[in-house]
C-alpha cells in the first residue's frame, strides 16, 4: 500500500488504528483485529496482503501526516482524515472501487488466483499444442487440482469455451479491470505482465490493481457456480463460511446447549478459546445466525443499555462502572458492541 | 550398460556430450567422486540426469539456491524427468508431508542445505538408497558472502553418515584453493574435470568514474548505446529496483528488475519477458542467472563491486553464450570496495560477542542473522575456539579474494590475463579484441557492439482486451 491507498481506507471522524489495518491485510484473525476491522468496514480487506512486512504502513502514514492529510496520535498509531485529507479522498474520483468486495470473504482468493492462473496457462498452451513450457509455479496441491481438471476437460473444444467464459464473466467489470486481468494472464507466447508493470500502464498504483485482480477474480468465481462453466468443478470447492472450522464447531456445541464451560471441556480448550471463537462467529455470521437471544439475553442487553452510550467507539470496559464489571466479563462487553455496531438498537429493533 | 553415447541420444535425442559433461560421466561411472568445474551454460544438469538415468536408486541432489529450486524441479519435468521434487523451508507443510510420504518414489530430489541438516530429514534419507550425491554450487562451501549457508560446512558430516555415497560436485569456477577447500569438506580427493573459465568471445572492460553521480550518467550512455539485451548487476535490491525505473523514465528502454525479493510469479513472468526478448536490460542481483537459458545477451555491467573473482565470473559468463562478441564492463568508483567489505563485516561476529555468546547464549536474540550463526554452530557442537578459528580464517580468505578483485578492477595491462591467473590458467596473448582496463578508453564500434538506432518506431495501438484475450487460446 502507497500513501494514496492509505487515505481510502481512513476516516475524517472515526480514527482508524494503523495496526489494525496492518494486521487485517497481513490476515491476523484476533478477535481484536476483526472487531475494529468491521467497525472500519474494512472486513473485506481480510488476508488481501499475506506477504506485508510488519511496519510496512508506516512510512506511507508518515507522508500523509507531512501533507497534512492525516493526523496520527501521540502513540502513532491513530489515524484520523484531517479537513484537506477528506477533500483529497473525495477528489481522487479516479480511486478503483471494488465491485465484487461483499463476497471476498466467502471465497479462498488466493486459490482462486492460483487455479485460475496455472488453469488458463495450461489451457492456453494446449490450444497452441505445446507440450514443453515452464509452468508457473504453485504448490503442489494446485499442480495436482489442475491436472485433474485438464484430463476431464481437455478436447476440442475446451479453449474456446474457457475463453468465451472468461470474457463474459470480465465484460461485467470496468474495461481497465478486464485490461488488467488479461495483462496478468500468462499463456502461450505471453509471459503476463506483474502487478507493477500494469499499475505503471495503467497509471495506478499497484495496490489498485490487486483490487482489480480481486474483483476479476471474484467476478469468475460468481460466474463459475454455474454447473456448466469451466471451471465449475475447480473453483466451486473454494467458496467457504468466513468463519473458522474450530469456530463453527465451539458455535455448534454452544447452541446444543451447555454452559461454555462444558463447551470447554468437551472441546479440550481453555474457556477463553471458547469465547473467542463466540466472538469470531458473532463477527462474521449474519446478525440472523448467530445466537444472540441465547447468548446475549434481554436482560444483559438492558443492563448495558442504561450505562452505554450510542457512540460504541468510545465504550471502554474499564470505564463501566464496577458493578456492571464484576457481574459480565470482556466478552459480553464485546459481544454487546458487536450486536449494537450491526444495526441493533438498545431497545432490541434494527436500526434504517 | 549401453554406451554413454546411446544414453544420450535416448533421453535428449543429441549425439555428442559437451566437452566436460563425457569426462565427467565417464569418472563417475569408474565410481570416482568427481568435482566437474564447468562453465555456466555448460550443462551440468545433464550430467546428474544421465546417470540418474542409467542407475537404480535415487539421485540427491544439495542446491543452495532456495528461490530456484522449483526452477530446477521443472526443468526436469521438462526434460521428462517426471519423478523429481524439492523439499525447501519454503515448501509448505502439508506438500514437505506428502512428499515424505513417498519418498522412496522419487528418482531425483532436491534438498537445500538446512533440510539435509535436520535429524529427522537426515533419518528419511539415510533409508534411501541414493545413487549418487550432488553438491550443486559447490563453491558456496568456501564464499562467504551474505549468501554464505553455514549448513554447507557440515556436508562433510551429513556425507559420511549417508555411507560416503558417489558424490558430484559442481560448480562454475574453482581456483586452486577453493577446489582443495572443497574437497577437504566434503572428506574425499575427488577427479577434477575442469574447463578453461575463459570465454574468448566476451571482450573485458573496467572503467573508472569520479563518484555515484558518474557512474550513473555512464550506465545510462553505455545502455543507450550498447547492442541489446543486457544485465546490469547490483548489491542492492532496492538499487537494482530503482535503476530500472529510473532507465525506463529516462531513455524509455523496456527494463525491469530482478531479485530474491521479488514474488514467484512477478520472478517467473520477468524471466520469461526476458527470455521471450520482451525486456531490453534486466536490473538484477547475483539471484539472476541460473535457470536463464538466453544465449544472445549481449552485455553485463556491474554497477557495484563484487566481492571476489569467481563471483565476477559466473555472472559475466551469462554474456555472449552463442559466441557472439559480447562485453563485461566494471564501473569503478574510488571506495567501491566499502560496499563489500561492509557487507561481509555485518555477517561476521567479532570475538567478544562470540566469548559473550558462547558464555550466555539464551540472552541473544536470534532475530540477529549473526547471533542464528552463532546458534548454528554451537548447536552443532562447535567449539567457541573453533568457531573464533574459523571467522578469522573466512575473514582473511574474504579480505584475500576482495583484494584480487581490485587487483583486476585496478590493472592496467591485461584484464584476462589478470582474471585467469586468479584461476591458475595462463592467458592467451593480450590482442585488441582482448580487453580494455581502466586507463584505456572503451571503443565500442571496434567491437561491432553499437546498437543499430532503430527508426522511430510509433507504439503499436494496443489492441482490445478481448482481442488479447481471445489470441491466449
Ligand atoms: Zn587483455
Amino acid at each position: 500500500m502507497e500513501a494514496m491507498d492509505l487515505l481510502q481506507v481512513l476516516d475524517h471522524q472515526q480514527p482508524r488504528r494503523l495496526r489494525v489495518i496492518e494486521n487485517l491485510l497481513r490476515g491476523r484473525r484476533t478477535v481484536s483485529t476483526l472487531y475494529w476491522g468491521q467497525r472500519y468496514h474494512l472486513l473485506p480487506l481480510l488476508d488481501a496482503d499475506k506477504h506485508l512486512d510488519r511496519g510496512a504502513l508506516t512510512v506511507p502514514a508518515q507522508q500523509l501526516v507531512a501533507a497534512n492529510l492525516v493526523t496520527l496520535d501521540s502513540e502513532e498509531d491513530q489515524l484520523l482524515l484531517t479537513p484537506a485529507g477528506q477533500q483529497r479522498q473525495s477528489q481522487v474520483a479516479t480511486y478503483y472501487r471494488p465491485q465484487t468486495s461483499g463476497d471476498w470473504l466467502s471465497l479462498d482468493l488466493g486459490a482462486v488466483r492460483q487455479r485460475t492462473l496455472l488453469a488458463v496457462q495450461v489451457t492456453s498452451q494446449y490450444a497452441h499444442s505445446t507440450s514443453r513450457y515452464y509452468p508457473l509455479t504453485t504448490d503442489l496441491a494446485t499442480r495436482r487440482i489442475i491436472r485433474q481438471w485438464f484430463h476431464r476437460l481437455k478436447g476440442p473444444q475446451l479453449a474456446e469455451t474457457l475463453s468465451v467464459a472468461l470474457i463474459q464473466s470480465l465484460q461485467q467489470l470496468p474495461v481497465q479491470t478486464a485490461e488488467a486481468m488479461t495483462d496478468l494472464l500468462t499463456g502461450y507466447q505471453h509471459p503476463g505482465l506483474t502487478v507493477d508493470q500494469v499499475a505503471s500502464k495503467q497509471q495506478q498504483t499497484a495496490w489498485e490493481i490487486r483490487l482489480r485482480q480481486r474483483d476479476g477474480l471474484t467476478q469468475i468465481a460468481r460466474d463459475a457456480r454455474r454447473a456448466d462453466h469451466p471451471f465449475h468443478s475447480l473453483l466451486q470447492s473454494l467458496w467457504r463460511s468466513p468463519v473458522t472450522r474450530s469456530a463453527q464447531a465451539t458455535l455448534y456445541a454452544v447452541e446444543q446447549g451447555g454452559s461454555l464451560e462444558q463447551v470447554a471441556a468437551q472441546r479440550h480448550v481453555k474457556t477463553n478459546t471458547v469465547k473467542e471463537h463466540l466472538l469470531e462467529a458473532a463477527i462474521l455470521s449474519p446478525v440472523a445466525v448467530f445466537p444472540y437471544d441465547q447468548l446475549l439475553p434481554e436482560s444483559v442487553r438492558a443492563d448495558f443499555a442504561t450505562v452505554l452510550n450510542a457512540d460504541i467507539d468510545s465504550w471502554q470496559f474499564a470505564q463501566l462502572p464496577e458493578a456492571l464489571r464484576a457481574r459480565y466479563d470482556f466478552f459480553y462487553f464485546r459481544l454487546y458492541a458487536i450486536w449494537r455496531g450491526r444495526g441493533m438498537m438498545a431497545d432490541g429493533t434494527t436500526h434504517n | 550398460m549401453e554406451p554413454l553415447t546411446t544414453s544420450l541420444q535416448h533421453v535428449f535425442g543429441f549425439n555428442t556430450f559437451r566437452t566436460g559433461q563425457a569426462a565427467a560421466l565417464t569418472a563417475l561411472e569408474q565410481g570416482k567422486d568427481t568435482l566437474a568445474i564447468l562453465p555456466t551454460g555448460a550443462g551440468k544438469t545433464l550430467i546428474y540426469q544421465l546417470y540418474g538415468y542409467r542407475h537404480p536408486g535415487c539421485v540427491l541432489v544439495i542446491s543452495p539456491l532456495l528461490s530456484l529450486m522449483n526452477d530446477q524441479v521443472d526443468r526436469m519435468r521438462i526434460n521428462g524427468f517426471r519423478r523429481s521434487a524439492a523439499i525447501t523451508s519454503l515448501t509448505s507443510y502439508a506438500e514437505r508431508q506428502e512428499i515424505l510420504r513417498h519418498l522412496g518414489d522419487y528418482q531425483f530430489l532436491f534438498l537445500s542445505p538446512e533440510m539435509l541438516a535436520q535429524p529427522q530429514m537426515l533419518a528419511q534419507i539415510q533409508r534411501l538408497q541414493l545413487s549418487l550425491l550432488v553438491i550443486d554450487e559447490a563453491h558456496c562451501i568456501v564464499q562467504w558472502g551474505p549468501d554464505f549457508r553455514p549448513e554447507y560446512l557440515l556436508l562433510g558430516a551429513i556425507r559420511t553418515k549417508l555411507q560416503q555415497p558417489l558424490t558430484l560436485m559442481l560448480t562454475a569456477t574453482a581456483g586452486e584453493t577453493t577446489r582443495q577447500e572443497i574437497a577437504k569438506q566434503l572428506r574425499t580427493r575427488p577427479e577434477i574435470v575442469s574447463e578453461s573459465v575463459n570465454r574468448p568471445n566476451i571482450f573485458l572492460d573496467v572503467e573508472n568514474v569520479a563518484d555515484e553521480l558518474e557512474k550513473q550518467a555512464r550506465l545510462k550512455r553505455l545502455i543507450n548505446q550498447l547492442q541489446r539485451p543486457g544485465v546490469v548487476y547490483f548489491s542492492s535490491k532496492q538499487q537494482a529496483t530503482d535503476t530500472a525505473l529510473w532507465l525506463h523514465q529516462e531513455t524509455g528502454i523496456r527494463a525491469a528488475a530482478y531479485h530474491a525479493g521479488l514474488a514467484s510469479e512477478d520472478r517467473f513472468k520477468i524471466q520469461q519477458q526476458f527470455m521471450m526478448g520482451q525486456l531490453d536490460v534486466i536490473c538484477a542481483t547475483s539471484a539472476f542467472g541460473m535457470g536463464i537459458d538466453k544465449n544472445n545477451v549481449r552485455y553485463v555491467i556491474h554497477y557495484h563491486l563484487p566481492a571476489d573473482l569467481e563471483s565476477y565470473a559466473q555472472e559475466i559468463g551469462r554474456a555472449g553464450r552463442d559466441g557472439k562478441p559480447s562485453v563485461a564492463i566494471l564501473l569503478y568508483a574510488p571506495g567501491d570496495e566499502q560496499l563489500p567489505l561492509a557487507l561481509g563485516q555485518s555477517n561476521r561476529p567479532d570475538d567478544e560477542t562470540i566469548q559473550r555468546y558462547y558464555a550466555r547464549p539464551q540472552q541473544f536474540s536470534e532475530d540477529d542473522p549473526v547471533i542464528q550463526l552463532l546458534a548454528f554452530y554451537r548447536q552443532h557442537g562447535i567449539s567457541q575456539v573453533a568457531v573464533t578459528q574459523m571467522f578469522t580464517g573466512r575473514e582473511r580468505e574474504r579480505n584475500r579474494a576482495l583484494a584480487q578483485m581490485m587487483a583486476y578492477a585496478r590493472e592496467n595491462h591485461c584484464l584476462r590475463e589478470r582474471w585467469l591467473a586468479a584461476f591458475d590458467e595462463q592467458s592467451p596473448e593480450h590482442v585488441a579484441t582482448c580487453c580494455s582496463p581502466g586507463n584505456t578508453p572503451l571503443d565500442l564500434s571496434a567491437l561491432g557492439l553499437i546498437r543499430q538506432q532503430s527508426a522511430v518506431t510509433v507504439a503499436p495501438e494496443r489492441e482490445d482486451w478481448v482481442v488479447r484475450l481471445r489470441r491466449l487460446f
